[in-house]
């Protein structure tokens, strides 16, 4: 994920912004990391490159 | 009831059930009919767009040829494993997982969101209508394809309990309760079954428009 698209990325949840906080990146490539909600802390992985914003009651389904 | 009489109802439903699978099959979704969808917009190189249930990404490739600004979404890991073997996965289209009825987008980003072949399996329709409205800044169009509804009454509730299909009245008023105006509609498919999808085009209502209340 480009760091750049934190500007248009939300909580799916309640569509407060999101930090980020890196594990591994390239330049502005983010591999590995997680998107933490600003208002409600629910946490959103990014693996390989893509951010999973499924709302938690969807993901691994 | 019999064993036999189930298995023989199990054959009757299921022969039902091909038929409807065949007519949303994604096969029958060709490039034609996605140049003709892709006609109802006017998208400019350098917009942004986002294409909701972009599975395997056949409607992104059309995309693609209009500006090279593309997001996809969508739930699942195996149909994003063939779009990123097409278009690469950390390459210029840009993929999220995420919900249609529950985008993880800030308000107006996109200047216009397509979908096709997603309608149909979304619970409530009128819901991700809304957030897809919510992410198009004002003015920005909305391009929905879904399954036409199907004119025989027997084959049509056999149609609906299976998934959703509608028809241009529906879409009319899914699209005006979620919100958009200038709805217009365009049945297309192949020759052999020339209005199998409906596709519809709305607009989201420009900044310090009234929007129009429903009666309840």
């Amino acid at each position: 994920m480009n760091e750049s698209l934190l500007e248009i990325v939300c909580c799916p949840l309640d569509k407060h912004d999101l930090d980020l906080e890196v594990i591994q990146r390239t330049d502005e490539e983010i591999a590995e990391g997680r998107l933490v909600c600003t208002e409600c802390g629910e946490e959103y992985p990014i693996e390989d490159g893509i951010p999973n914003l499924l709302p938690p009651d969807m993901r691994d389904g | 009831m019999g064993v036999l009489e189930n298995k023989a109802r199990a054959r009757l439903f299921y022969k039902y059930l091909s038929k409807v699978y065949d007519q949303v099959n994604p096969f029958i979704w060709n490039e034609e009919m996605r140049a003709e969808a892709l006609s109802m917009l006017d998208i400019q190189e350098g917009d942004r767009v986002l294409d909701v249930g972009c599975g395997t990404g056949f409607a992104t490739e059309g995309l693609l040829e209009h500006t090279a600004d593309v997001h996809g979404l969508d739930q699942s890991p195996h149909q994003l494993e063939h779009a990123w073997r097409k278009f690469g996965k950390h390459g210029d289209v840009r993929f999220y997982f995420g919900d249609a009825e529950r985008l993880p987008f800030a308000d107006g980003v996109f200047d216009t969101v397509w979908s096709s072949g997603s309608i149909e399996y979304w619970p409530n329709p009128i819901a991700a209508l809304r957030e897809a409205k919510r992410v198009v800044k004002p003015g920005g169009r909305v391009l929905i394809v879904g399954p036409n509804h199907p004119d025989s009454t027997l084959f049509g509730t056999l149609a609906d309990a299976m998934m959703l299909f509608y028809d241009e009245a529906e879409a009319d008023r899914m699209f005006a309760e979620a919100g958009f105006e200038e709805i217009t509609h365009r049945t297309m498919g192949p020759s052999y079954s020339p209005e199998i999808a409906i596709t519809t085009v709305a607009r989201v209502p420009a900044e310090g428009e009234v929007e129009t209340e429903l009666a309840a």
